[in-house]
Parts: structure tokens; sequence; C-alpha cells
């Protein structure tokens, strides 16, 4: 783990790819639920808008796979930067009263880590095919950072969190 | 499934029921790296106990599709060795809460430990009651004041889950964290691949009555020593006594006879009717 400079295959790499969008996919689609729980249902909306991207992408990327075998792996033998997929967020950034800049926000980081993920294949793995799918896979990433950017520009930057007028953790 | 290979999906083991955590609970981490672990493993729904107690962790089986039991508060132990000596074809899977483990439970603990029967056990330790809305727990600081049933804090020294399992006997011990699905669902491999009574201790926040425990993804570290895991109780002891309680790996394992249930004395119901007759 954490040497994605190693991937060194077309089908490892498609792999990862693959692994990246369906955990991503799952995530999102997780946190929609939660935020459809707590009745945060603007955030819920953009979450399943997120997953319904990542389902378009992973269908991409079982196009470009068909005819591989694709090898399977384990959920700690995979090589992204970091122990976990660069798309599946990190809990402690999720609130159940988070707004929806800060939802893009999330999914902001997300896409900037899959783009840096991509790019350290596209430039350090030892295979010449690998490493130029990786820069097409590093130019989509890039691409989704910038509309995200946009998005996020076009939203009131005040990401204060609303006051719960019932909130959870008051002891009744 | 998965459309590219035959492998078996982590969310082919989720139910349909969705969670009522908070978002941002650390327990959908715990729930992730156990269907993780069961993907890995390649095994049958039917194949898996889950067990838990009362809680907010507790919940977890309802959210799986292997069997389930929901029971009682701080029972989950006993009745998953009761469970594991009627079916011991089965993979036994305990989980719960600090709370529900270390004090309502707390006795079942020491006895699952040094009993050694085959089963793993995930305590999802966020150092709250938060089902009952954020009271202390056996693993909360003793300068916590947050609630207003100990607003000067508990001044009791926390409870050690691992340094007290060792002590116990359990032979396989470790320290994880939610927010690291992906190491975690490893833990629970090797845990579940254990023959005997493994025990996990996950770092799990909680945002709504805990929230400066999102910080903790900042402080969690794996243990900084080659010596880990050890089957040296003595140096295992060490290193859990030196740690803050913030570095995570497996710390103990050791071979040791496990309960069978060939152990039991087997006697026949009439048997007992006749040594009760007057």
């Amino acid at each position: 783990m954490t040497n994605p400079q190693e991937i060194a295959t077309k089908a490892e790499f498609l792999a990862h790819a693959f692994a990246l969008e369906q955990e991503s996919v799952d995530r999102y689609e997780e946190l929609a639920d939660a935020m459809d729980t707590h009745n945060n249902l603007e955030v819920a909306g953009l979450f399943r808008k997120m997953a319904e991207f990542g389902r378009k992408h992973a269908v991409e990327v079982e196009r470009l796979a068909a005819g591989s075998d694709l090898p399977t792996l384990e959920p700690w033998d995979f090589k992204w930067a970091d122990d976990e997929g660069p798309e599946t967020g990190d809990y402690a950034d999720i609130d159940y009263m988070m707004t929806p800049v800060q939802a893009l926000q999330f999914a902001l980081a997300n896409e900037k880590r899959s783009r840096d993920f991509y790019g350290l294949v596209a430039s350090h793995s030892p295979n010449q095919t690998v490493r130029e799918l990786a820069g097409e896979f590093t130019q989509e990433e890039a691409e989704h950072v910038t509309l995200l950017e946009r998005w996020i520009a076009r939203h009131d930057s005040d990401t204060t969190i609303a006051d719960d007028l019932d909130p959870p953790n008051i002891v009744d | 499934m998965n459309p590219l290979s035959d492998k078996i999906e982590p969310k082919d083991y989720k139910s349909d029921v969705k969670p009522v955590w908070c978002p941002g609970c650390g327990d959908f981490g715990v729930l992730n790296a156990i269907t993780k672990a069961l993907a890995s493993l390649r095994l049958a729904p039917e194949q898996v106990a889950l067990i838990s107690g009362i809680g907010c962790s507790s919940r977890v089986p309802a959210y799986t599709n292997v069997y389930g039991f929901h029971g009682i508060h701080g029972r989950a132990l006993a009745l998953g060795a009761g469970l594991k000596a009627a079916r011991p074809d089965l993979h036994i899977v305990v989980a719960g809460g600090d709370g529900d483990g270390f004090s309502i439970g707390g006795n079942h603990f020491l006895h699952a430990c040094r009993r050694n029967m085959d089963m793993t056990y995930i305590v999802m330790d966020n150092e709250v009651y938060g089902m009952t809305k954020g009271q202390a727990s056996p693993t909360t600081a003793p300068d916590w004041t947050e609630s207003e049933l100990t607003p000067s804090g508990t001044h009791a020294r926390p409870f050690q889950p691992a340094a007290i399992a060792l002590a116990a006997g359990a032979t396989f011990i470790a320290r994880a964290f939610s927010g690291k699905p992906n190491t975690l669902a490893q833990m629970v491999v090797l845990a579940m691949q254990h023959p005997g009574f493994a025990f996990i201790q996950v770092l799990s926040p909680c945002p709504t009555f805990r929230p400066e425990q999102k910080e903790w993804k900042n402080i969690v570290r794996p243990f900084a020593v080659d010596a880990l895991p050890t089957s040296d109780p003595a140096l295992a002891a060490l290193h859990c006594q030196r740690d803050d309680g913030m570095s995570t790996g497996v710390i103990y394992v050791e071979a040791r006879p496990v309960w069978k249930r060939s152990d039991m004395q087997e006697i026949a119901i009439d048997d007992i009717e006749q040594e009760f007759r007057i």
C-alpha cells in the first residue's frame, strides 16, 4: 500500500480505477442515506448526484477493462497514496447539519486526491501504457476539480453550520 | 457482485436497513470494515453470526445480512458464547460499545478472555454512552466534564481495554481506528482467522457527544515498535502501559488451546431430571 508509483500493468491500473469509482459510489450513497435520515435533504441530493457521477465513471472503466482479466485485490493491498481509497473522504468532515458548500468541498477534496493519485501513476509507473492511461485519467479528474471549484464559487461562501433548534446532544 | 469478476463485494453483506447513526459517526467505518473482511474471507452470510448488546454501535447486526442477534445490555459475549457452544461451525463476531462491553458487560468480558472460545469481539470505543445522550463510560477520561451526571468529571482511572484483555487471557489483542476501514478490515480478517478469543478495540469517534474526537484522525498512529505483535505477555503489557491509548496495530497473539464443545460435560435431560427428583 501507499505506492501508486508501483502500479505496473494495465490490468492492475484498471482494477484500481474501478475500485476507486465503486468505493466512491458506495460512500456517497451511504452519506446520502445518512443525510436523508437526518433530514438534510439538499445535501443528501447532492451526495446522490456525486454517486451517480461515480457510477458513470465506473461504467467507463468497465468498458476499458472489457476482455481483461483484472486482479482481485484485498482492500489493504491497493496501492493508494494513503490507506484508504482517494474518493472515500473522511468521516470527520461530515456533519448532519453540513451545508451544500461543505458537501461540495468534501467532494472537491476527493477529486483532488484522485487527480493526485492518477498523477503519481502517470509520472512514475514503469509501464508506458499505464502512464499514458493514467495521464488521461489525471486530466479527467482535473476537469472534475475545476468543475467543482466553479460550483463552489457559485454558492454562498458562508460555511457556518446553522444552529440546530432541537440539537441531539441536549439532555432533556 | 463485482461485474468485473465473480468476487463477492462488501456491500453484498449489507442489509436493506439504513443506519440511523449520526452522519460522521465512526461506527460507519466499522460496519464497512466488517463487510470488507467478510468479503475477503468469502464467507456465506449463513456462516456468520453477528451478536451485539445495547447502544448505538450495537445496532450493527441489523445493517448486515448475516445471522444477527441484538441482545440485552452487556450480555453480547454471553450470547455469543452460547451460540458458539450450540453451533461451533458458525463464525461468531460480537460487537458493541465501550459502555456495553466494559461496564454492564465487564464481567463477561473478563471471562470471555480467559475462556478462549473461538470468536471475535469488536468494541467500538467512543468513551461515552451515546444512545442515552452522553454520559461518561468506563473509558472516559477522568476530567471530562460535559455530562450533567459528572459535572466535575468522574475522577476514576479509565478502563484500559487492551491491558485488561491481556491480563484476563485474551489470545489476540489489537487496537484500530474506525477512520481507516481498510486497515481495520485486515485486522478483522486476522482476528476471525485466529483460533481463540480475538479482541479488537476500535477507536470510533462520536461526533455528537464527543465532537472533539474528530481530531483523533490526526492523533492515531501505528505502534512505532517492530516488536509488535508479540507472543510475550510481558512485552505486550509494557507497550500497553507505555502507550497513550492512541497507537494502533495488532499487539498480542498467543497460541493456546481453544475451548471446544467436547470440553463440555454432556448430560441427558433425563439424568438432570433424576437429580431433581425427591
